[in-house]
């Protein structure tokens, strides 16, 4: 009986390639607190951000969400409150979706600049050209 | 009697793993490329806490644009067709220091028309955008 001198690779080599694939399935999810299906608002325009953030989702049917979890609007001033006392000048992305009335968007913005955020910016999603 | 297998036939030694390692790689490439797609992008905005104005203080060219509910765009109190904004925005905004743009709107405006404001202030070169929240009456 005589065995392989080689080192058989192929598994290790699947296994990385399996990892690559799941990493890009689930990098999106990790790095981002935008699991919440939301459909933002389309624009020209834009700035990325490249940052840990806070952000609060404001879905079609008005559920609240901080950080993909639901939330109360009466709960969200000292939840924000709370993460912003770390950082105040971390960012609040506000992920509303296009269908919501603006005022209600804008109310999120006051009870964020009421606890204390300093930056504050709307979601969307740029239109490719 | 062994049979001879001609030499082109033979498997080589050692595993040709170069197609693997091609699909990997352009896999990696594929996920740097479709990385930046997957994030949402946005746009920076403010809230303008309240000030007493002094007397004398000289003012700067103001943009200010309010949004009715029968979707009619108002520019600084006059009543204007969403088709001239484009370029009515970047002729005031090029007069104006601070470059600033106040949008307000009535309550049943939807978010996505105030975006498109933003969107299109953003364009016409605005530096600061503000959304002007209304005080219940």
């Amino acid at each position: 009986m005589t065995q392989n001198a080689n080192i058989d690779i192929l598994p290790m080599a699947c296994v990385g390639l399996l990892l690559v694939v799941m990493m890009i399935m689930t990098a999106p999810m990790v790095m981002t607190h935008s699991n919440t299906p939301v459909e933002v608002p389309k624009t020209h325009t834009a700035e990325r951000k490249t940052e840990e953030d806070i952000v609060v989702t404001l879905t079609v049917d008005n559920k609240l969400y901080l950080n993909d979890q639901p939330i109360n609007k009466s709960d969200l001033e000292d939840q924000l409150d709370q993460l912003l006392t770390k950082d105040q000048y971390c960012l609040v992305v506000v992920r509303a979706d296009k269908d919501v009335l603006h005022k209600d968007v804008l109310d999120i913005i006051a009870i964020a600049k009421r606890a204390g955020a300093a930056r504050i910016a709307c979601a969307t999603k740029k239109i490719r050209e | 009697m062994r049979r001879r297998i001609p030499h082109k036939l033979q498997r080589p030694e050692g595993l040709i793993l170069t197609s693997l390692v091609d699909i990997a790689l352009s896999l990696v490439i594929g996920f740097i490329v479709a990385l930046p797609m997957f994030f949402e992008t946005g746009i920076f905005v403010s809230q303008p806490s309240v000030a007493k104005a002094k007397p004398g203080q000289e003012s700067d060219i103001k943009v200010n644009i309010h949004l009715t509910n029968d979707g009619k765009i108002f520019l600084n109190e006059k009543p204007i067709p969403a088709t001239v904004l484009p370029d009515l925005l970047p002729r005031l905004l090029a007069r104006s220091v601070t470059r600033r743009v106040i949008i307000s709107s009535e309550d049943r405006v939807r978010y996505n028309d105030v975006v498109q404001i933003l969107d299109m202030a953003k364009q016409a070169g605005a530096a600061d955008l503000c959304l002007l929240r209304i005080g219940k009456k």
